[in-house]
């Protein structure tokens, strides 16, 4: 451990135990006569009011892989950076349209995983575990990215031994992770809700000081925007092309306002499908919790707007951009920017936000893919007849294996190849949006055609992106493609493709009256408000469908 | 397994009439549903359509036009589905809906 500063490094170990005990303490927290049932530990009794759900919900979105990649991207490219600004956005009306719905059935049949649903809307095992399978894969990079994101920081602060060897150099990161790993498993989601109102406050105390005290040391945001837009239309040696665009052009340079656009609908319309979104959006007690949050959950946009602004500010100060051009990696621009503009207690305040963000979505993350292989995979095809005690076993025992899965992937895989999966995770994950909000809407759509429209769609996703190259990278160099002439998010077209495949063969199996499987689900559910949840525990999930 | 939870107990009744009450509703509220309707599209087309404000001009205080819509624009969609969560209790009175959710049905 060379040049750790020890105010910094103090505040952000004191935050990390004072977060540990409360991530343990978690599991008394509203605590329920049975906690070995998957309502308990991976749905916290799906009890939350308004404001619990809203730093649940918060800290699932913002994730700390965001405060990081976000401003990277805007110090690297400009303004396409900022369609992080407007897809969060969008995704709001966009989660207002089937959110509710979707909290509604599956509170009327006390499903705890979107495959659940698939499963009961559809009758088809094979399509539900279509929903697991993607789930788990593109949630798996997603929490690996979280690593990255405290080891960017754990980097900038000089923690880590100088050995050559990966396991004991990222140490610290191991440390983190085993802590967070263990009291998941004992807490379930008791413990990220609990961590989240530790994080947010953290992180809104030290984006708002940062948005009102940086631009006063480097000459005002005049100044900052001004310096922002030279460096931008700079002609870059290595490229032949300008550094980035300040604003999204239309013009001859390539049309970047329509990747802009693109990408912004299409993650919008990916992020509320990740599993580990809905796990937060079922914990909820009443249906009008959804409506109220998502009309509150903006405030956070507001909040990532001006996270996009620090990389501005990182190319504004000298001599952050220095340090980020010396150690080659633009991830660091933030941790960077905040070490050489506050005082080193206020950068521990900040470090240990960023590092506390991680957990709490890494959490949810990890619970969420363990209640999709209990209830999709493990119950449904090895287990049919288990009780909801071992249910509860198995995903805890899940979460840790898919940890220490993601934990792996972040060692072992050079960092790049996390990002470009975490861009496939988005791509992948919309796949199932043809069978999931198409779902909650009607049961029109053949389970099969969907089934052949998801294959479609990750086939193709998974192709395109692997072959986008620039000057730079030979493949994985972006998640936009060319399609007749415009810059496109590929899964924008991946999800055009599902479509149409499902649409067609759906007419065509309707036609030759192929079995359509049954539906378990009646109309007025899908707008149901139960005060309670149906089954009280501990009669539960697995005893009553089993019985 | 995992045979259908809510399915076998229903009465098929109150399915028809929930669903027609549901339907009509919306029917007997066009203002309202519109006005949902409008409110969620406009959130969702005023920030998809870019070039509305992929510009520099006209700069507020110091904020090129680009970046001050990107950060005024969520406290405007807050407000606006804010509204729609409010008219979207009007179209269905909570407690009515409480009742005639799954709950009656379920319920061991």
């Amino acid at each position: 451990m060379t040049n750790v500063n020890a105010v910094v490094f103090t505040i952000v170990l004191v935050l990390f135990v004072i977060v540990t005990v409360v991530g343990f303490g978690a599991s008394r927290w509203r605590r329920p006569p049975v906690m070995a049932h998957l309502n308990e530990w991976g749905l916290a009794g799906r009890g939350f009011g308004t404001f619990i759900t809203w730093f649940l919900l918060g800290g699932d979105l913002y994730t700390a892989y965001t405060f990081i990649a976000v401003p990277a991207l805007v110090f690297g490219s400009g303004s396409i950076g900022f369609f992080a600004v407007s897809y969060s956005i969008m995704a709001f009306p966009v989660a207002f349209i089937f959110l509710p719905r979707l909290w509604s059935i599956c509170r009327v049949h006390n499903w705890v995983t979107p495959g659940d649903f698939i499963r009961g809307r559809y009758g088809s095992r094979g399509l539900a575990l279509a929903m697991a399978f993607t789930g788990i894969l593109s949630l798996m990079p997603y929490i690996a990215l979280q690593l990255v994101g405290i080891n960017a920081v754990l980097t900038v602060m000089g923690v880590g031994t100088s050995s050559t060897n990966t396991y004991v150099k990222d140490l610290p990161l191991f440390i983190a992770f085993v802590v967070l790993a263990i009291f998941t498993y004992v807490s379930g989601l008791r413990a990220p809700a609990a961590i989240a109102f530790i994080k947010d406050t953290l992180i809104y105390v030290f984006v708002l000081v940062a948005v009102f005290y940086i631009p006063t040391r480097l000459g005002g945001w005049g100044h900052i925007f001004g310096v922002a837009q030279t460096h931008l239309a700079a002609i870059n040696p290595a490229t032949k092309a300008p550094n980035g665009t300040f604003i999204p052009t239309s013009k001859s340079i390539g049309s970047t306002q329509f990747d802009f656009a693109s990408l912004a609908l299409g993650s919008a319309m990916a992020l509320f499908l990740y599993p580990h979104v809905i796990t937060g959006t079922l914990a909820a007690k009443r249906r009008r919790i959804i409506n109220r949050n998502l009309a509150l959950l903006p405030a956070y946009s507001v909040l990532l707007c001006l996270i996009a602004l620090f990389g501005y500010m990182a190319i504004a100060d000298p001599v952050t951009a220095a340090n980020v051009k010396k150690a080659g990696n633009t991830q660091l621009a933030v941790p960077y920017l905040f070490q050489h503009m506050f005082p080193s207690w206020f950068t521990g305040i900040a470090f240990a936000g960023i590092v506390i963000g991680a957990l709490v979505p890494a959490a949810i993350m990890a619970i969420a893919a363990a209640n999709l292989f209990t209830r999709n995979i493990f119950k449904e095809f090895f287990k049919p007849d288990a009780s909801p005690a071992l249910e509860t076993r198995m995903s805890q025992w899940a979460s840790l294996v898919v940890k220490f899965g993601a934990l792996l992937f972040a060692v072992e895989l050079p960092h790049t190849f996390a990002i470009n999966l975490q861009l496939l995770g988005g791509v992948w994950i919309m796949q199932v949006g043809p069978m999931l909000v198409g779902g909650l809407y009607t049961r029109w759509f053949h389970r099969w055609a969907l089934l052949t429209g998801w294959a479609a769609g990750m086939i193709y996703g998974t192709i395109a992106a692997y072959n986008v190259k620039n000057a730079t990278a030979s493949h994985w160099a972006s998640s936009s493609d060319i399609v007749f002439g415009h810059s496109v998010y590929i899964g924008f077209t991946a999800i055009i493709i599902n479509i149409v495949i499902a649409v067609v063969l759906t007419l065509i199996l309707r036609a030759t009256k192929v079995p359509e499987g049954t539906d378990e689900t009646l109309p007025h559910q899908y707008t149901a408000d139960p005060e309670q949840a149906p089954a009280p525990v501990p009669a539960g999930v697995g005893a009553r469908l089993d019985g | 397994m995992n045979t259908p939870s809510a399915t076998p107990s229903a009465p098929r009744g109150p399915e028809n009439t929930a669903n027609s009450r549901t339907k009509n509703q919306v029917a007997a509220h066009p203002i309202t549903s519109a006005a949902i309707f409008v409110l969620v599209a406009a959130a969702i087309l005023c920030t998809l359509i870019v070039p509305i404000y992929a510009r520099i001009t006209p700069k507020i205080g110091d904020f090129p036009f680009f970046y001050f819509y990107l950060l005024i624009y969520m406290p405007a969609v807050s407000i606006a589905l804010g509204v729609a969560a409010l008219l979207q209790r009007r179209l269905a009175p909570p407690a009515d809906d409480g009742r005639s959710g799954g709950e009656a049905e379920v319920a061991p």
